[in-house]
């Protein structure tokens, strides 16, 4: 079993050293050497990724190594996802994510899509300019635990307000988490919504969506 | 003074009678409130094009319709060394009126951006390398007859070569993974850009304009120190050089969060930060910065969330962005970079802009404020 620490060690530093070759090859001697695929994930490259954050918290990282780490772990996953045969992972939980109606911003709704992603949510993008009624029909179709709104310019901000409005009228507030963000979105506009937490960036928003999933998560993936 | 005047003394970094108002001319509306704002101080900073460009052997084809999309434009390049393509969308408007811009005064957006893989690097980079500058100073000559001495004319430059890829032609978070695995075609394309990119700065330079504006979009959360250090200060640098060879200031859009670039651009060349957003739209307070770049005018965008909040925040904001700068030296406050102003919020702000007299003292803000009342 020390030969599964090697290439869990392998994995994990890949990741936190933001190796794409070098987590291909752990990856593939991983399992060649029979090491779980669920322990490749959990102990290599989710501790790899988690090695990332202490960085970003230290300033080593910035949100650039952030969002090259969650693709560097998804080679990783590439090489390992055909040895889960049935292991079921488990999603964190699931988000519905958008940039509101009349806004075309698409860069922090993105980042935010990635960063989700990776750390173990399951994630619906609805886009750019999309319209408030398309996501309550979103919502209600998916069931997601947490709803993302941006907006970067005030003149659609508003919109985030149709659309909260919109769950109250369909009968889904009560049953979904709604965070906005966007620069000029502050938190007495999200009070003044109805809207459940301002995120100040990217980071802020993951956490806080962690926050509220906790460690075990909600919905089976897939 | 003039408003001109004001605005230019301003930003040469010396005392004007008064803190300058400014409206970008193309967020300005027209009508009553324009007109009594205008009467009372505020001024217009008018982005002017100085050069046209044309790519010699690269065929452009623009396709509209079912096939893509009633309200999506996708461009084709097609050059020697392959194609690229991007496609644009566009809001009610576009091409209706003035311009490109849609009714409510948007640009076509980018929602496929030219850059994809590493192989279209070499075909943008063809394509840059192919681009020809002409300079064509008719916008700004026109500008200036008409503004007078009512405001301001900067010769407008594109983003810097790393926000050009970062932003318009490969999108931010592609750009990173690029960056990380594909160093080099990023960096050929990068020197392409810049080198190319002498020439336009020498164009703005040489131009009539009254100062030469590099608008970068810049963000600290978007662009960290290790890029800003890399990429963005060597071009700044070079660009400033050229620009103040001809005796203009640089400016550059910076709107973003600045926190944690502070002491950088406390080292960089420019003369004025413009579009400066402080807390709660960005982090650094206007104080904080003041005091950091001792050689540089800070205009100050309005940020355009406090304007969410009614006129009262609004009023509030300012006086209180007032006391946090006396006496008041090397400021300028812009209605907003971001969108239009509404008729009340503008009046609001000339209101107390038309008496803020410089130096700005607690007592003669106190004075704008029981007037106000």
């Amino acid at each position: 079993m020390a030969g599964h620490q090697n290439h869990l060690k392998a994995l994990k530093d890949g990741v936190a050293n933001l190796d794409f070759e070098g987590v291909q090859r752990a990856a593939e001697d991983a399992m060649r050497e029979g090491v779980p695929p669920v322990r490749a994930i959990a102990e290599g490259l989710a501790a790899g990724l988690a090695v990332v954050g202490e960085k970003f918290e230290r300033r080593e990282y910035f949100l650039s190594e952030l969002v090259v780490a969650a693709e560097v772990m998804k080679t990783g996953m590439s090489v390992i996802q055909p040895y889960l045969k049935g292991e079921g992972v488990k999603a964190r939980g699931k988000v519905v994510l958008a940039t509101v109606r009349g806004d075309y911003h698409d860069i922090g709704k993105s980042l935010v899509a990635t960063l989700l992603s990776v750390n173990g949510f399951d994630v619906i993008d609805l886009g750019v300019d999309v319209p408030a009624e398309t996501v309550v029909e979103a919502v209600l179709e998916n069931r997601p635990q947490i709803l993302g709104l941006s907006a970067l310019l005030t003149v659609t901000m508003p919109e985030m307000e149709r659309v909260i409005s919109g769950l109250r009228a369909a009968g889904l507030r009560g049953r979904v988490r709604v965070i906005v963000g966007g620069s000029p979105v502050t938190e007495e506009f999200a009070e003044k919504i109805g809207a459940d937490y301002r995120a100040a960036d990217a980071v802020d928003g993951i956490n806080k969506c962690m926050e509220w999933v906790g460690s075990t998560g909600g919905v089976e993936s897939g | 003074m003039t408003y001109r005047e004001r605005i230019l003394t301003t930003l040469h970094g010396k005392r004007a009678d008064k803190v300058p108002f400014v409206h970008l001319w193309r967020r300005l509306q027209t009508g009553e409130a324009e007109r009594e704002a205008r009467n009372r101080c505020m001024g217009v900073s008018w982005q002017r094009p100085c050069y046209v460009q044309s790519m010699p052997h690269v065929e452009i084809v623009e396709r509209r319709g079912p096939s893509v999309g009633q309200s999506t434009t996708l461009v084709e390049y097609h050059t020697p060394v392959g194609t690229v393509t991007e496609r644009l969308k566009k809001e009610p408007g576009v091409g209706e009126w003035k311009a490109q811009r849609s009714w409510r005064d948007v640009t076509p957006w980018a929602v496929e951006r030219r850059i994809k893989k590493p192989e279209d690097y070499d075909v943008v980079r063809f394509m840059v390398e192919d681009t020809v500058y002409k300079a064509d100073y008719f916008p700004i000559e026109q500008a200036k007859g008409w503004l007078g001495g009512d405001g301001i004319i900067y010769a407008n430059l594109p983003h810097s070569p790393t926000q050009m890829l970062m932003i318009d032609w490969v999108g931010t978070p592609t750009f990173y993974i690029h960056y990380a695995r594909h160093r080099d075609k990023v960096e050929e394309l990068y020197r392409a850009l810049d080198r190319r990119y002498e020439e336009i700065y020498r164009i703005a330079a040489e131009s009539p304009a009254d100062a030469v504006m590099f608008g970068d979009n810049l963000d600290g959360v978007l662009v960290n120190p290790n890029l800003f250090q890399r990429y963005f200060m060597p071009t700044y640098e070079k660009c400033a050089r050229i620009v103040h060879e001809q005796g203009k200031p640089l400016a550059s859009h910076f709107d973003g969060r600045l926190g944690i670039l502070k002491d950088l651009i406390a080292k960089c060349p420019q003369d004025i930060i413009e579009a400066f957003h402080p807390p709660p739209m960005g982090d650094l307070p206007v104080r904080e910065a003041l005091d950091l770049w001792k050689d540089k005018v800070i205009l100050i965008g309005f940020p355009g969330s406090v304007f969410s909040l009614g006129t009262d925040a609004v009023r509030k904001y300012m006086l209180d962005l007032l006391r946090s700068v006396i006496p008041g030296d090397r400021i300028g406050v812009e209605a907003s970079t971001e969108n239009l102003v509404s008729d009340e919020h503008l009046l609001v702000l000339s209101g107390i802009l038309e008496k803020a007299t410089l130096p700005l003292s607690n007592e003669s803000i106190s004075k704008i404020e029981h007037f106000l009342e």
